[in-house]
């Protein structure tokens, strides 16, 4: 059975060899420990305008530059990448680019969870092997931090913020001294050049478990913007939804309107104004990110496709929209009635198809 | 004139306040050493660089140019230290150099303004004009030329050098021009070369005719000068990038100088600038975003790198001082992240942007809004110039700064609050100085209320609030903030023409404005402004006016209004000094205009319901002023008041609401008993058959004090009853009126109504019962309404 998803240094790996291939063309010097140079991390992200070393080279995230060269600029020196933001503005999918691109693997992950104990941010034991032998390399488990400095890698932290705080308390000696200390073996392991950890944090989270004043200071803070502007997010979901087909081999592609019409929708919910600037919209209170404008597309897609006509109608997109906004509570259902009411139903084209779908769904 | 000797004269481009341009200007006049050095400013205002180099000027400072004769209107030519043109002028004094302007002069530039329009007076606009500059951009041309395109930097022409800086790559001309020109350590030969060939790109795809006539006129005085024997050789020309761009490629027609503006009469003076206004205007020619910015590399001789860590380092201590963590550790990271950005971007040193970004990872761990609130400040800078004693300040201007002296007010370009207590003479001088710029028109100091703090947020002061009217007469305490600006010392120039003292200037803008009065009201808010303006020559000529339009004015608004500011400066007059205004004519005139108005009481209330329905002007205000004064002022005739009031209250002609109203206030005062309002309300409300002309009168009625009337058992009565009375189909009538009435009613007033109905209908005992029931009943209701009305909805889509 193929797996449902590579990591990304898999899916663009010719990419990464074609960018490698023209950093040692160019004979342009890399960070030690680093894949590529932070010029060819920065195209492999954002996307070439001409093909390096023959190879297109898609964009993976659309958007400010400025955020990913100050990334990129933050991994090469000693201090940890932070990247902050509401949640769906594709924080994690940034930090997986960025440790394809700069390891070569962005699979040494820890997902922070209140359950996440110190074993997983350092070392645990096989026991069987610690009770047979005693202490011994062999039945140390290490954690993705230590392999990644081992190796002198990027260990990725996901969602920092949920993690206790004592287990961010031993992320700052881990920052500051770059090594972990097994006493079991008497052997400290140092990180090799190239080490370096990529967090998120969700700023939905903030006070679930805020970070310390100290653990702060080990790292630089790139905050990920909600995408506010329409062309740009549609390019967004268009793509990323087709991608989501390929992998998961379902689903039939929606017309350009519709996309359009489903991210004016929620850009719309989630500034509260129209674009036009005419009429006020109550915003509801689950988040409606661009990682839930693909969701809800990629899903109207595979509606269409198993039980619809085969293609993709206002129908399916207000079907697939319930359940993304009924998330948190039943009033969201009532905001995005009212806005049927206020905004689509005022409109013309597939606006009123979808209001006449949306409207029997909804109430 | 031999259009070619233009090529043998050392061109110098530049940009306007570029510290690059002037560190490279600095080096290359160092090694030509001319004779002469012409620079690109006007040619009337010369004999201002001998003050503008003077060691007491301090920049930013710039050259105001104001027209004499017709509208005001003014331009100006601001320097900063780093300005090229400014370096030039030194460098030419210092060595016996003949330095000279050799632009168009600043009376062809206001010529071009035609009929300025209101922004070009203060200066807004004509700030544009800087240094004449246009330079590569017409920008200035714009601004100085021209009202038929006032908006100034952002139209077309900035467009060339942003679509420049994005097809570079570059978020923004700034950022273009701060990584393309400022950073790179030039050599003279190729700092020329590059920014010639950028001005020759952009002066292609735009330039007007006016830019193109300064070139000609430009071109002409170069010329003129080596007519007159001077080498080209030995002459250094500094002007704007695309001039030098024109004169090196001959593309010059001196025939457009005859299509210059014709001259109009001006005058030129220095005046202090500020980095603030410097930063204001954007655009080749304009400005900078940054000034203090742009100093320190300046100071620093154009190192870019300790401009940034000297900008780090005081954004972290001023972190500090606001109590946010900041470590040294964070300022090196940022430093540090500053300089990987700029070796990524392909920079030769770090830029605002880099300063920006680095500082938002680092020391705000992700938020911008630090960044936007203190750095940002701290790169543009508060810093004022200072112009050399030898320019004369006109009167006014040193009037100003004599009194910012001696009662110590705020002399820099930030906004600062105080208050005064108007119980001290000192402190009130000091309130009537600041009245007076305000009523003069000089930006200065802004009035925000009785109180600091009281407001919240910023912004000026809530409309009730405003800095004169009767309640200037009843504060005992004023708050104000000021800020000085450029602008004020611009209007104080412009100005001059009204008068030589700041007294003279206010009695002069308060008799023009008395003037045009057409209202008593007008004619009375300027006595009242001559009273806190301690302008007792206008004071006469205002009452006169108040009494000479009295007359013949027909509107009760105006009139009452009128005699509420007369009737409080017959009571308040001891608080402001007046006793030299003091004799009859106000209590008289107090009187009289009290009068008329209740004599036009009645005319001006038979009108319709749009001209009633304003609460904050129109005659419900005018009806409650008179009313007030009534009560409060005892000079005037209450009885008449009474009278008048007592006849709105029973007629039938006038407008119901002013009906409610005057009953409503006569009830308050007690001049109708209770069971005289209940009769009155019992025969107004019996006219079951128009309720909504009964349903007005309770609205006004209620107007006036909900509580008082609905705590009266024999009112509540009536309306009961009223209420009970109307018929069905008229009760729709009525009902928008009704609900406008007990809309406004808190939730005491409704206790006491519900109260009362329980009484009156004597069913006290069984309201709590019968609540319970309603409840319960009214949610069926409802629910059954909801649904009739999402049907009829449905209904009315479906026939869409």
């Amino acid at each position: 059975m193929p797996e449902i998803r590579k990591p990304a240094e898999t899916r663009y790996q010719a990419e990464l060899e074609a960018l490698a291939l023209a950093d040692d063309a160019a004979h342009t010097a890399r960070p030690p420990g680093w894949r590529l140079s932070p010029r060819a991390v920065e195209a492999y992200i954002l996307g070439s305008d001409a093909p390096v070393s023959g190879v297109e080279i898609t964009p993976k995230y659309i958007g400010d530059r400025a955020i990913v060269q100050v990334a990129i600029a933050t991994l090469a020196s000693d201090r940890a990448l932070m990247l902050v933001g509401e949640p769906g503005t594709a924080k994690s999918w940034l930090s997986e680019h960025l440790a394809a691109a700069i390891s070569g693997n962005s699979a040494l992950i820890v997902q922070g969870t209140a359950g996440t104990s110190e074993e997983h941010l350092k070392y645990g034991w096989n026991y069987a092997l610690l009770l047979a032998e005693g202490p011994s390399p062999r039945a140390l488990v290490p954690s993705p931090v230590l392999r990644a400095m081992r190796e002198g890698k990027l260990a990725r932290f996901e969602e920092i913020t949920r993690t206790a705080a004592e287990i961010q308390d031993s992320l700052i000696s881990i920052l500051s001294e770059k090594q972990i200390v097994v006493p079991e073996l008497n052997e400290v392991v140092s990180a090799q050049r190239g080490f370096n950890i990529i967090g998120t944090a969700n700023t939905r989270d903030r006070g679930v478990n805020e970070m310390s004043a100290a653990l702060k200071r080990r790292f630089n803070f790139v905050t990920v913007p909600v995408v506010e502007d329409l062309e740009q997010e549609i390019r967004i979901v268009t793509r990323r939804e087709a991608e989501l087909r390929t992998e998961y081999q379902v689903g039939v592609e929606a017309p350009a309107e519709l996309a359009k019409l489903l991210v004016t929708l929620f850009q719309e919910l989630r500034a509260g104004l129209t674009k036009d600037g005419k009429t006020k919209v109550k915003p509801p209170n689950a988040v409606l990110s661009t990682a839930e404008a693909i969701s809800v597309l990629f899903n109207s897609g595979i509606l269409a496709q198993q039980f619809g006509s085969g293609k993709v109608t206002p129908e399916e997109v207000s079907r697939s929209l319930v359940g993304a906004v009924a998330k948190e509570s039943g009033e969201d259902l009532a905001v995005v009635r009212e806005y049927c009411e206020t905004v689509a139903k005022t409109r013309g084209g597939l606006w009123k198809e979808f209001y006449g779908a949306a409207k029997a769904k909804l109430s | 004139m031999d259009l070619g000797l233009l090529g043998r004269v050392h061109l110098f481009p530049v940009r306007h306040h570029s510290p690059r341009s002037s560190a490279v200007l600095a080096a290359f006049l160092a090694q030509v050493r001319p004779s002469a050095v012409l620079i690109e400013g006007p040619d009337d205002a010369e004999r201002l660089i001998a003050p503008l180099v003077d060691a007491e000027t301090r920049p930013p400072v710039a050259i105001l140019g104001y027209r004499t004769d017709g509208p005001p209107a003014s331009s100006l030519w601001p320097f900063a230290a780093y300005s090229p043109e400014y370096v030039a002028a030194r460098w030419g004094v210092e060595h016996g150099a003949a330095v000279a302007f050799i632009d168009i002069p600043v009376s062809r530039c206001l010529g071009t303004h035609g009929d300025p329009g209101p922004a070009s007076e203060r200066g807004e606009h004509g700030e544009h004009g800087e240094h004449g500059g246009e330079d590569i951009e017409e920008e200035e041309l714009v601004a100085e030329a021209g009202p038929p395109e006032p908006a100034g930097p952002d139209d077309g022409r900035l467009d060339v050098h942003e679509a420049c800086a994005r097809a570079r790559g570059f978020r923004s001309f700034e950022e273009f021009w701060e990584a393309s020109f400022e950073a790179p350590a030039y050599d003279v030969a190729s700092f020329r070369a590059a920014l010639l060939a950028y001005a020759d790109l952009v002066r292609a795809a735009d330039r007007s005719p006016l830019h193109r006539a300064r070139d000609a006129y430009m071109a002409r005085a170069i010329l003129a000068r080596i007519a007159a024997g001077r080498a080209p050789e030995e002459i250094v020309v500094v002007v704007g990038a695309a001039h030098a761009a024109a004169f090196a490629s001959g593309d010059v027609d001196l025939d457009l100088i005859e299509r210059l503006p014709e001259p109009v009469q001006s005058e030129a003076t220095l005046i202090p600038f500020s980095f603030p206004r410097l930063a204001e205007q954007l655009g080749y020619g304009a400005g900078n975003r940054a000034p203090q910015f742009y100093q320190r590399a300046h100071d620093a001789g154009c190192d870019y790198k300790r401009a940034t860590l000297e900008v780090l380092v005081e954004f972290t201590e001023h972190l500090r001082l606001r109590g946010f963590m900041a470590s040294l550790a964070d300022t090196i990271e940022a430093y540090r992240l500053a300089m990987s950005l700029t070796a990524l971007r392909g920079k030769a040193e770090p830029g605002l942007d880099e300063v920006r970004e680095a500082t938002v990872a680092t020391l705000c761990r992700g938020d911008a809004t630090h960044v936007d609130g203190f750095l940002w400040p701290s790169v543009i800078g508060r810093n004022v110039g200072r112009v050399s004693a030898r320019i004369g300040k006109n009167s006014l201007q040193a009037e100003f700064w004599r009194e910012i002296e001696a009662r110590r007010l705020p002399r820099t370009d930030s906004l600062e609050p105080f208050s005064l207590k108007l119980n001290e003479p000192v402190q009130v001088a000091t309130s009537v100085f600041l009245h007076r710029l305000h009523v003069a028109g000089v930006p200065y100091a802004a009035f925000v209320g009785k109180q600091l703090g009281t407001r919240s947020g910023r912004g000026r002061a809530a409309p009730a609030e405003e800095a004169g009217g009767i309640d200037a007469l009843t504060r005992v305490t004023e708050a104000w903030e000021a800020q000085w600006t450029p602008s004020t010392d611009i209007a104080l120039i412009e100005r001059i023409v009204l008068g030589n003292t700041l007294e003279e200037v206010t009695a002069r803008v308060l008799a023009d404005r008395l003037e045009t009065a057409r209202t008593t009201e007008q004619a009375a808010d300027v006595l009242l402004d001559a009273v806190v303006t301690g302008a007792r020559e206008t004071v006469g000529p205002a009452l006169a006016a108040c009494d000479r339009l009295a007359a013949a004015d027909d509107d009760l608004p105006s009139l009452a209004h009128a005699a509420s500011l007369l009737s409080g400066l017959v009571s308040f007059r001891t608080s402001r000094a007046l006793s030299s205004l003091g004799d009859d004519a106000i209590p008289a005139l107090c009187q009289k205009t009290f009068d008329r108005a209740v004599l036009r009481v009645r005319d001006a209330c038979t009108c319709d319901d749009e001209a009633m329905a304003p609460v904050d002007r129109g005659p419900k205000r005018a009806l409650r002023r008179l009313h007030d004064l009534a009560l409060a002022q005892p000079l005037v005739d209450k009885g008449a008041w009474f009278a008048a009031a007592a006849a709105l209250a029973h007629s039938y002609v006038v407008n119901p609401t002013a009906s409610g109203l005057a009953a409503g206030l006569l009830y308050l005062a007690q001049i109708l008993s209770d069971d005289e309002i209940a009769l009155l309300v019992g025969q107004r409300l019996s006219d079951t058959l128009e309720p909504a002309r009964a349903a007005a009168f309770v609205a006004g009625f209620f107007e006036v004090n909900a509580l008082a009337l609905v705590k009266s058992r024999p009112v509540v009565a009536a309306l009961d009853a009223f209420l009970g009375g109307i018929d069905t189909a008229r009760f729709r009538d009525a009902l928008p009126v009704l609900r406008r009435a007990f809309g406004g009613l808190g939730p005491t007033e409704r206790r006491y109504l519900l109260e009362n109905v329980l009484g009156a209908r004597r069913i006290g005992a069984k309201a709590k019962a019968a609540q319970a029931v309603l409840r319960e009943k009214d949610k069926d209701a409802l629910k059954a309404m909801s649904a009739d009305l999402s049907k009829a909805m449905d209904d009315l889509d479906d026939l869409l």
